[in-house]
């Protein structure tokens, strides 16, 4: 290494000048050690550039995914997650999703005569009279 | 829709109900003697949605309820004589639907049963339904053909007393699933009203879910009594004669009149349920089932309607395309039932006229 470098050239003390590290150098090897720092630090500039480029990608999705959630909270007029419609409460995923749990029952509707034990009973209270089918 | 109405009662109280998802909420109150439930998600439009289910309700109850003496047909009944009156949107619409489900099933649903069901003793509260030791004596039905429906004006002749349980519940499920997902605007509701279901908007991935049994509030399987079927699009309503049961002189009786006879029906089937594009149309179909007896398989096969029937022996059979395991998911037909707007009875209107 360093060796057939023009006249004029200084070689920047660095990386492999162990071997005559005190002690004149040459004009080549001084040319070699430079370009080789240069393009060191050329490629460093690239994968920095590439990783910030990155890191902009990432966090400008991350704010734009929590903008449009808190706009969704923000326009709905309440949510509730326990007791009496429209008292606060914490608000559940809103995305489709697979159900897995009965959410509703199809089934004759109506008040059963007697004790209402045949598991058929209709309303409670005072609902005697209603629509039925 | 449903005309303008005075609101005569304070909001109902919605309570909420857990189904075991955060990504679906469900509420649930009494409404029209039964409980009306909803399932949306996404859940934060849970509050706009019970507005609008709550408005339709309301409107319901008081156009078309023969319990409620300050009900659009109770007064409009007190007063017919044969002439033609008008009606609001919301009645005409009731009667509308259910003209058309008596002429699409033949007359086996029937609105002019009203009368028949008060002489079997279903006229007050059932506490007092069972004081009551003397076996009645049945009730010929006038038959739909006696009623003339036009646009917003109704002719009844006078006595004639109407009841529209065999569709009214299924209609104002659809009326509360199309307005809540309008008013909710995104994602999917499902409306029940009694155990007539009505989807609006958009299902979940696969459907919802829905519980299949004899009695809508029946939360938990029971084996082959019970069954999960997935419900895209369309409704689903169950007809049962185990429900609203009283004795009368000892006799049990239900509430699933048959016009032909004027008593309650004695077929093979104690539940059917079908699937169909509306609730209105499921909710007269199954009821007709019920009432067809024997022949209410084929009856459904030759509509295309998907329907499970369960035998008074607990025998399950399915018809048309109604999945035979647990989990199935519903292919939910085109609408069968054709509408009416204009079914003219003799004397009021002058002329008689069937489309």
């Amino acid at each position: 290494m360093d060796q057939d470098y023009g006249a004029g050239r200084h070689r920047l003390p660095g990386y492999g000048d162990d071997q005559d590290y005190g002690g004149p150098r040459s004009a080549a090897t001084t040319w070699n050690s430079r370009d080789q720092g240069v393009r060191r630090v050329r490629r460093m500039s690239n994968w920095t550039a590439a990783a910030l480029v990155a890191c902009v990608a990432v966090t400008t999705g991350y704010f734009a995914h929590a903008a449009t959630v808190a706009s969704q909270q923000a326009g709905s007029p309440g949510t509730v997650s326990t007791g009496q419609p429209g008292q606060p409460g914490t608000t559940a995923p809103g995305h489709k999703s697979t159900l897995t749990h009965p959410v509703v029952t199809s089934g004759g509707s109506g008040v059963t005569a007697g004790n209402g034990s045949s598991g058929s009973g209709g309303v409670g209270g005072n609902g005697s009279h209603g629509w039925d089918n | 829709m449903p005309g303008v109405l005075p609101r005569l009662a304070p909001s109902p109280i919605w309570r909420r109900a857990s189904v075991g998802s955060r990504s679906v909420a469900v509420a649930e109150r009494e409404a029209l003697g039964t409980t009306a439930r909803l399932a949306i998600w996404p859940p934060d439009r849970l509050r706009p949605a019970l507005g609008a289910v709550d408005a339709e309700i309301r409107t319901l109850d008081l156009a078309a309820s023969r319990f409620r003496p300050d009900s659009e047909i109770s007064r409009v009944q007190a007063r017919a004589d044969g002439d033609v009156v008008p009606i609001s949107d919301g009645l005409a619409g009731v009667v509308d639907v259910a003209l058309a489900a008596a002429r699409w099933t033949d007359g086996l649903v029937d609105p002019t049963v009203g009368a028949a069901i008060e002489a079997l003793g279903y006229d007050r509260d059932f506490v007092l339904v069972d004081d009551d030791d003397q076996l009645p004596v049945p009730t010929a039905v006038p038959g739909w053909r006696s009623i003339g429906l036009d646009g917003s004006t109704l002719c009844l002749p006078k006595g004639l007393k109407l009841d529209f349980g065999a569709t009214a519940k299924g209609l104002g499920a659809d009326w509360a699933a199309g307005a809540a997902a309008a008013a909710t605007g995104c994602g999917g509701v499902l409306v029940s009203l009694g155990g007539d279901i009505s989807a609006g908007g958009e299902a979940p991935l696969g459907g919802w879910p829905v519980l299949i049994a004899d009695d809508h509030r029946q939360t938990t399987r029971l084996g082959s009594l019970t069954q999960v079927v997935r419900l895209p699009s369309g409704a689903i309503a169950t007809s049962s004669t185990t429900c609203r049961q009283w004795r009368r002189a000892g006799t049990l009786l239900h509430h699933i009149v048959d016009p032909r006879t004027g008593r309650p029906a004695t077929g093979p089937w104690r539940t059917v349920s079908v699937a169909a594009a509306t609730c209105a149309e499921a909710n007269a179909a199954a009821t007709a089932a019920i009432i067809c007896g024997h022949d209410a398989a084929d009856w459904l096969a030759a509509r295309k309607l998907p329907a499970r029937l369960v035998g008074h022996d607990g025998t399950v059979l399915t018809v048309a395309g109604w999945p035979s395991g647990d989990g199935g998911s519903l292919a939910v037909p085109p609408p069968r039932m054709p509408r009416v707007s204009r079914v003219l009875a003799p004397g009021g209107y002058g002329e008689r006229s069937f489309r």
